[in-house]
């Protein structure tokens, strides 16, 4: 299994001190966030993708490409690449490219976006998300799997004779993960693929996300990639932690109670019991970790949202320490032990080349 | 008939409760009854948190479920500002987001209470519409009671039709309503429809 952390990416004023951080400060504090998940023996860092303030991340493949050649074993992954405004040709392109750069240690999700001016600032229509991702996901899917593409849309100008560059390592297409918190046709699209399906069940009631993962794990198998329980299923996670559970509450909630997303709404306890945010002790973060697989199953990968509520980068670092000490050790031990046989590990570029061939064949 | 009535009064026992009741005893007088009440006043912070959060709390949650599974509607509010209080407001704003089709062909009897009775056009101004575009089916009689008609003639017959035109409407839509379709999980349509739906035609 696979343990991570992804970023948002946002640039939130810090409400113990009123300090906001530069754009320049977010974005090194990010990179210093993904060494330090390397450092303290993390799987996999993904950043967001945002084309609005306060977002910084607009550019994921440079920032992973700087990250890249400053780790060895990160797996570098994307938490979501927006499937629906982005040129499909020009995901290809930069996905290989980082793959190249990064030696196989790339994977990305794929995701639609809740922004609705985005959508024409890029030329798209947001009523038109799911097809967008539907068309768009099926053309970046050959230009890594057919050397010559000639294709024609709805959406794109049409391609004859194009070949996207540079070819996929090893001729092995970079692990797709598809991220929805709400749209079961996303779920249905990772199933027909055989890819990973993603929950970012962060600020979700447990019954939500079993009903999204088991529409996933049903039509995986309905499409013939496997068992349900054999299905790529990945899931998100927020904590705050300190030794001492008292002094996790007693720190955090200024952050709470003032998060651009939930804060000025419940409190901190009803939050917290309603959804995967976990305030306290290490131990405590681990066994709410743990209870995810009583709805979702075994699954593949969890990535914690760490750099959340305008946590200073200190904060942030210590966080990810007790995280690589104290929680994930744990975690990878006793999801281990209750894992039945036959349920897979999350592909990576090491893992991918036979069954990414084979697959191929398959679904022409 | 399971009958829900959702009173958006303030006050214990407010004017807006009692009109509620009167309703509902009413209409179970014509068609025996299950009467259910919600008070929106004991869902006012869970209301908002569906707002903040993006899904309902618990007892919210089944209040949405008792008004799905209603087979008529009794909705009553105070006016506020020559409108419907924006608690009354916000409920059904918090209905429609977590169940965007809850109320399609369910039988809504409107009322309403005020001070005075110069603010009666609330039912057909802001309330019906409010209600038609939830597509419900809004009876033709709303009932208003301004202070001064809780002493007055008028109130009872008002009552009396409005219930029955919502008992005579029961039977026939409960039957011609669609099942409530919670939400799309139970028929997916099949990927290779979605792709075939983009392919360029010829």
């Amino acid at each position: 299994m696979q343990f991570g952390i992804f970023s948002v990416g946002d640039v939130t004023p810090d409400p113990t001190t009123g300090r906001t951080p530069t754009e320049r400060e977010r974005i090194k504090a990010m990179v210093a966030i993904a060494l330090k998940a390397e450092e303290v023996g993390l799987d996999v860092f993904a950043t967001g993708e945002h084309h609005n303030p306060p977002f910084v991340p607009s550019s994921p493949t440079t920032m992973l490409g700087y990250i890249a050649a400053r780790t060895e074993r990160l797996v570098l992954s994307t938490s979501t690449t927006l499937i629906t405004t982005n040129d499909p040709v020009k995901i290809a392109e930069d996905f290989a490219m980082l793959q190249h750069l990064a030696d196989g240690r790339v994977d990305l999700m794929m995701g639609r976006g809740n922004t609705g001016p985005v959508y024409p600032w890029f030329g798209q229509d947001i009523r038109q998300g799911i097809n967008l991702a539907v068309e768009n996901y099926a053309l970046l899917h050959r230009l890594w799997r057919e050397d010559v593409v000639d294709w024609e849309g709805k959406f794109r100008t049409p391609l004859q004779g194009f070949t996207s560059t540079p070819r996929p390592l090893d001729g092995v297409p970079p692990f797709v993960w598809h991220g929805s918190i709400r749209s079961p046709e996303i779920a249905e699209q990772a199933a027909y693929y055989g890819d990973g399906f993603f929950h970012n069940n962060i600020f979700w009631p447990a019954d939500h996300t079993k009903r999204m993962v088991e529409l996933y794990r049903a039509r995986y198998a309905h499409y013939g990639h496997g068992r349900p329980e054999q299905a790529i299923v990945g899931l998100g996670g927020q904590v705050f932690m300190r030794r001492n559970s008292q002094d996790a509450v007693r720190e955090f909630r200024p952050y709470f109670d003032n998060a651009p997303v939930y804060g000025h709404g419940p409190s901190l306890e009803e939050f917290t019991e309603q959804t995967p945010l976990t305030v306290g002790s290490p131990q405590q973060v681990i066994e709410k970790t743990l209870s995810f697989r009583e709805y979702a199953g075994d699954y593949q990968r969890q990535l914690f949202l760490m750099d959340h509520a305008g946590l200073p980068l200190k904060t942030v670092l210590e966080q990810l320490d007790l995280l690589g000490e104290a929680v994930v050790p744990v975690l990878r031990e006793e999801f281990a032990k209750r894992r039945p046989a036959g349920v897979p590990d999350a592909p990576t570029h090491g893992s991918l080349p036979a069954g990414a061939r084979k697959k191929e064949g398959a679904r022409a | 008939m399971r009958l829900v009535v959702v009173s958006a009064g303030l006050s214990v026992q407010s004017s807006t409760r009692l009109l509620g009741d009167r309703l509902a005893a009413a209409a179970a007088g014509r068609t025996p009854a299950d009467v259910q009440v919600i008070e929106v006043r004991d869902l006012a912070v869970e209301i908002a948190h569906t707002f903040t959060n993006g899904f309902p709390g618990r007892a919210l949650t089944a209040a949405f479920e008792t008004v799905a599974a209603a087979d008529g509607l009794i909705v009553v509010t105070p006016v506020f500002s020559a409108s419907y209080s924006g608690l009354f407001k916000s409920f059904f704003d918090a209905l429609s987001v977590t169940d965007e089709g809850a109320l399609a062909g369910k039988p809504v009897l409107i009322a309403a209470t005020g001070g005075t009775a110069r603010h009666s056009l609330v039912l057909d101004h802001a309330m019906r519409p409010l209600f038609s575009h939830l597509r419900a089916v809004v009876v033709p009689t709303g009932v208003y009671a301004a202070s001064e008609d809780w002493g007055a003639e008028g109130l009872d017959g008002r009552v009396e039709r409005a219930a029955g035109e919502l008992a005579a409407l029961v039977p026939g839509l409960s039957t011609a309503r669609p099942q409530p379709r919670r939400d799309s999980f139970e028929d997916v349509t099949p990927f290779e429809e979605r792709l075939a739906a983009l392919r360029p035609a010829g």
